[in-house]
């Protein structure tokens, strides 16, 4: 019979909101993130540039900022501003969070 | 004609799984695949870089990373590298 | 956008060093400085009033690993166009 409480109303029914917009995954979106963030370039040849990203064309031609080099692990070189020519670039990866 | 897949959609399909990407030089990289685009530039997460020397295999581990496709030269689904294989 | 210097291409950063002296890194361990003078999207350089360093590094017979003397050579001249494939970066003066 009635029980004294009355069952709890079933969940409301929406539609699921839709996912978050997950940073998206693709080249385009993460360089959108990654600009203007410190990063680190690796050329095939091995060495390393850290600097805070300017800009990138499709090419992966690369602008940095407050550039330091790296062979082996050790500083080589600083430059205020450097331009990358893309055929060189292995990589770039985030160096803060994004 | 039998059920055609192109290459890049079985790479399509690894999109938020591991994968072990094998460079034409001697250097790898696993990680987890989060896209990819025509020329097969890949962003991958938590990833680990293997250089592959004489003396032994340095690894490096990276944040979220855009790889150049131009040097890429093999693509394995599903592994997590050489430590796995 | 960076207030600081306006760039929104990587090749901004050249167009605003012409006429400036830059420092270029090429393939082959090869490194310059000269005066900007015109550049294309292949990054094909002219340069003039240029000092060319080069890098020559002998690993000595016999000797442990890494271990190996680096000769530096330098050389100077007027005008020079420098093919852009066997360019690795470019960076201008600093601007600061």
């Amino acid at each position: 019979m009635a029980d004294a409480t009355p069952p709890p109303p079933p969940p409301v029914e929406v539609s699921p909101p839709p996912p978050p917009p997950t940073n998206a995954g693709s080249p385009t979106d993460f360089l959108k993130g990654v600009v203007g963030k410190r990063v680190v370039v690796r050329l095939t040849s091995g060495v390393d540039y850290r600097g805070v990203l300017s800009c990138l064309d499709g090419y992966m031609n690369i602008a940095l900022e407050q550039t330091e080099e790296y062979v082996n692990g050790t500083v080589t070189n600083r430059y205020g501003d450097a331009f990358i020519r893309g055929n060189n670039v292995l990589y770039i990866s985030a160096a803060e969070p994004l | 004609m039998a059920s055609q897949i192109l290459p890049l959609e079985l790479i399509d399909r690894c999109i938020g799984s591991r994968i072990w990407v094998i460079m034409k030089t001697e250097r790898e990289f696993t990680g987890t695949l989060t896209g990819f685009d025509d020329f097969v530039n890949m962003v991958l997460e938590d990833v680990t870089e293997f250089e592959i020397t004489p003396e032994g295999t340095k690894k490096t581990k990276l944040a979220q990373t855009l790889l150049n496709g131009n040097n890429i030269c093999m693509l394995i689904p599903g592994s997590n590298g050489p430590d796995d294989a | 956008m960076d207030p600081s210097s306006g760039i929104q291409e990587p090749f901004d950063l050249i167009r605003l060093s012409l006429s400036e002296r830059v420092f270029v890194k090429l393939r082959g361990d090869r490194e310059l400085t000269g005066i900007l003078h015109a550049y294309d999207g292949h990054m094909n350089l002219i340069l003039s009033d240029v000092e060319e360093t080069i890098m020559i590094v002998e690993q000595v017979e016999g000797a442990p690993e890494g271990q190996s003397t680096v000769n530096i050579a330098k050389r100077k001249m007027n005008m020079l166009f420098v093919r852009g494939d066997g360019v690795i970066l470019v960076s201008p003066p600093s601007r600061t």
